[in-house]
């Protein structure tokens, strides 16, 4: 039983921001198309949610490496 | 998942992405321009600009009409249509005959109130761009192998997020393991951004397959629905004379009250019979303009013989139109399917350095083993 939990909640945990960013995508693509100039902004916002989590995430690999850059040249 | 699982779905993923990966990336790439076909044919002059007008009255359909047909002698009028996102232009369809090829249709632009030729319509760099697109200049063949091929992409991305599951069950979300080897980096990559897109990639790509659909769906139609339509006047021949578009227009707005004509087709064109206008009306919400409703008009006199609504496979490609094209949004929702797009281009890219590196690594091992078991010549 604990195993199985477990592995629910590690199911959640690895699937659980695909899915929502998934389903804003769809909520977005359908509600520019039913909803008129609302849904345009609906749309703007859920289909480009998964421009910004990679636009987010590859900003974070930048600052990383520039803060692992910086001690070093402070070092020199 | 057992290791016997995810080694099968890994082969799944590996060969349906491998196979399409030369044609999703022609698709992704002339994608790209297509979103902003508009502002390119705008910006290269290819776009025709509506007249300046003070007064609104506009042209009648017969005065378009007879203007076509005189900037193109010794050919016939195939269609007619009216964009709603273009109210100063009608667009219309000339041909060598009725039945023509598409590939011989001329489209020229006229204005909506003087109905004097503004220019042609889908030329220049564009067009090759579209052709590239939609058919790799094959025709039917062409369309129905790149659908082919959007099929197996669905595969791909279903077998992918399969295997996410095991590659990622230990990483946070979004994990990018900067520290790790380049393939480790790339392969966070291709995880994050193919599972962050699944839902636009999914749509986009299986909308396309369903255009590459249009032709067999629309002959479908013909055969049964329109079919069924025109049996009353079996057997009448093609008409002696046309009747005025004026009263075509005129009766079809009221046979669908409440709609808008799109677009007329005259008798014998694809989409009508031979005895028959077929006017395409539409209705004015987001949707309803995608939705169109065909109205049966006798070709001599512009008598209404029928109007149904479109059977539901044919409302489907209507509504995967804008889905595959992006065009419903405004500039804002263009600019983010240019970033999808751009997005699904790098995750088929790096999907293609994982598959060469991780063949590299095995010969590598393979290598190794072999030079460890070889014989030391003493």
């Amino acid at each position: 039983m604990h195993g199985s939990s477990d592995r629910s909640y590690l199911w959640i945990r690895v699937f659980a921001a695909p899915i929502l960013l998934g389903a804003a995508t769809i909520t977005g693509l359908l509600a520019a198309l039913l909803w008129g100039t609302a849904g345009q902004y609906v749309a703007w916002v859920t289909v480009g949610a998964p421009v910004l989590v990679i636009a987010s995430a590859w900003v974070r690999c930048r600052t990383k490496k520039t803060g692992q850059l910086s001690p070093i040249r402070r070092g020199k | 998942m057992k290791a016997r699982n995810v080694r099968r779905w890994s082969w799944v993923h590996t060969w349906t992405s491998l196979i399409s990966t030369l044609f999703l990336l022609l698709l992704c790439l002339t994608g790209l321009p297509l979103v902003f076909h508009h502002e390119i044919d705008e910006l290269l002059g290819y776009a025709p600009q509506p007249e300046a007008h003070a007064s609104a009255a506009r042209a009648t359909t017969q005065q378009v009409a007879d203007a076509a047909l005189a900037a193109d002698p010794g050919r016939v009028l195939q269609y007619i249509s009216w964009d709603k996102d273009e109210p100063g232009i009608v667009t219309a369809f000339t041909n060598k005959a009725v039945d023509g090829l598409p590939d011989n249709t001329t489209v020229r632009a006229f204005d909506a109130v003087s109905a004097r030729l503004l220019g042609p319509v889908g030329v220049g760099p564009m067009l090759i761009v579209l052709k590239l697109h939609t058919d790799m200049f094959a025709g039917q063949a062409g369309k129905l192998f790149l659908g082919a091929m959007g099929l197996l992409f669905a595969v791909a991305i279903i077998s992918g997020v399969v295997l996410y599951w095991p590659f990622t069950r230990r990483l946070r979300f979004a994990t990018i393991r900067d520290h790790a080897s380049r393939r480790v980096r790339w392969l966070d990559w291709h995880n994050l951004i193919g599972v962050v897109t699944v839902a636009w990639t999914l749509v986009v790509g299986l909308t396309g397959v369903v255009n590459t659909w249009a032709e067999l769906m629309l002959n479908q139609w013909k055969a049964t629905e329109l079919a069924s339509m025109v049996a009353p006047y079996a057997g009448k021949p093609p008409p002696s004379h046309l009747a005025s578009l004026d009263d075509v227009v005129a009766r079809a707005r009221g046979a669908a009250p409440g709609m808008e004509i799109a677009f007329i087709a005259f008798p014998g064109t694809p989409f009508t019979s031979s005895h028959h206008f077929a006017a395409f009306m539409r209705g004015d919400t987001a949707l309803t303009t995608r939705l169109l409703k065909p109205v049966l008009l006798d070709g001599e006199t512009a008598e209404v013989a029928d109007s149904r609504a479109l059977p539901v496979y044919l409302q489907a490609l209507l509504i995967s139109q804008p889905l595959h094209f992006g065009d419903y949004g405004g500039m804002p929702l263009k600019l983010i399917w240019a970033a999808l797009d751009l997005l699904t281009i790098i995750v088929i890219g790096s999907g293609l350095y994982l598959w060469l590196a991780r063949r590299r690594k095995r010969a590598a091992v393979r290598a190794d083993t072999f030079a460890r078991r070889a014989p030391v010549p003493s």
